[in-house]
């Protein structure tokens, strides 16, 4: 299973490098885009369907209730933490280093918007360090699962609501689905949030540090 | 992330579990196959659209591993924090 995901984010990146710089055989956003979209819709509709047939699955889920709200609540501590144990080892600056680590895996909000806050250079390492995490995320998985089982969940961020979603199912269960979507959908949530909150408690303190 | 907004992701969703729902008591079909054809699609043209954004590309050199380190940390303490919290509310 990972050597096909492997093998086809292989293959995409060099397909699509092949075609952004030499000569376009199709229009980029076709499959950046429509491919894209068009196979996310397709997966999370059969996730659903495989899901509401378990009868374990749905069981369990019930059984679990409001529980499932820790889980994304975790991630977004677990995240900021880890912003700031980076911008004190790598020494950047903590808060913006911290807010850029608040996008949990959306890199396409996260860079902009960190651009706009602290800068350009912040927005292309918002962008990177976000997109990098989805990345791991896919890459890691076979390994993560074995650590825990939500762990794959955790390290995905936002992104188990769409791009991790199907491979986190496949090698969590099925029952994971709704605790990996709603996760993934709490964090795109509150991304934007958490990093304008960090990003004004960096202004408020700002005079300390200065 | 995606141009999609989280309504277009929650209806096919729901639209599954619902129609799974309903087809509990009637065969069973293997959809293990499209599924693995859909994530195969899906993780392609993720790449692609790695491949083909040269903005991205050129920062790697300068900023990556930076970002590297940072998104490994934020991976270790979330997966911890998980972990912990999951034996504290004693979640399966």
């Amino acid at each position: 299973m990972i050597k096909y995901i492997l093998t086809a984010l292989a293959i995409g990146v060099i397909a699509g490098y092949l075609n952004n710089n030499f000569g376009s055989l199709v229009a980029n956003s076709w499959v950046s885009d429509y491919l894209f979209n068009a196979s996310l819709i397709l997966l999370l509709f059969v996730m659903g369907l495989v899901f509401g047939m378990d009868k374990e699955a749905t069981s369990k889920m019930k059984r679990t209730g409001p529980k499932i709200l820790v889980v994304p609540i975790a991630v977004a501590l677990g995240s900021i933490l880890g912003g700031l144990v980076g911008g004190l080892i790598l020494r950047l600056d903590v808060f913006a280093s911290m807010a850029a680590s608040a996008g949990y895996g959306w890199y396409t909000l996260t860079g902009p918007l960190m651009g706009q806050i602290f800068g350009a250079e912040w927005g292309a390492l918002g962008f990177v360090l976000n997109f990098l995490r989805e990345l791991l995320t896919i890459v890691t998985v076979s390994l993560m699962v074995k650590i825990d089982k939500y762990a794959p969940i955790a390290s995905g961020g936002a992104t188990t609501m769409d791009t991790t979603l199907p491979i986190l199912v496949r090698y969590c269960g099925s029952d994971v689905l709704i605790v990996a979507f709603s996760s993934g959908f709490i964090l795109t949530v509150i991304a934007p949030f958490t990093i304008i909150a960090i990003a004004s408690l960096a202004q408020l303190s700002s005079p300390l540090f200065l | 992330m995606l141009n999609l907004s989280a309504l277009t992701l929650i209806i096919p969703l729901i639209t599954g579990i619902l129609l799974g729902y309903f087809l509990r008591e009637k065969r069973r079909v293997s959809l293990d196959k499209v599924s693995l054809i859909a994530i195969v699609v899906l993780i392609f043209s993720l790449g692609f659209s790695i491949g083909s954004n040269s903005e991205l590309l050129n920062s790697m050199p300068r900023i990556g591993l930076t970002a590297l380190v940072m998104s490994v940390l934020a991976i270790i303490f979330s997966v911890f924090f998980v972990k912990l919290a999951r034996r504290r509310v004693r979640m399966e």
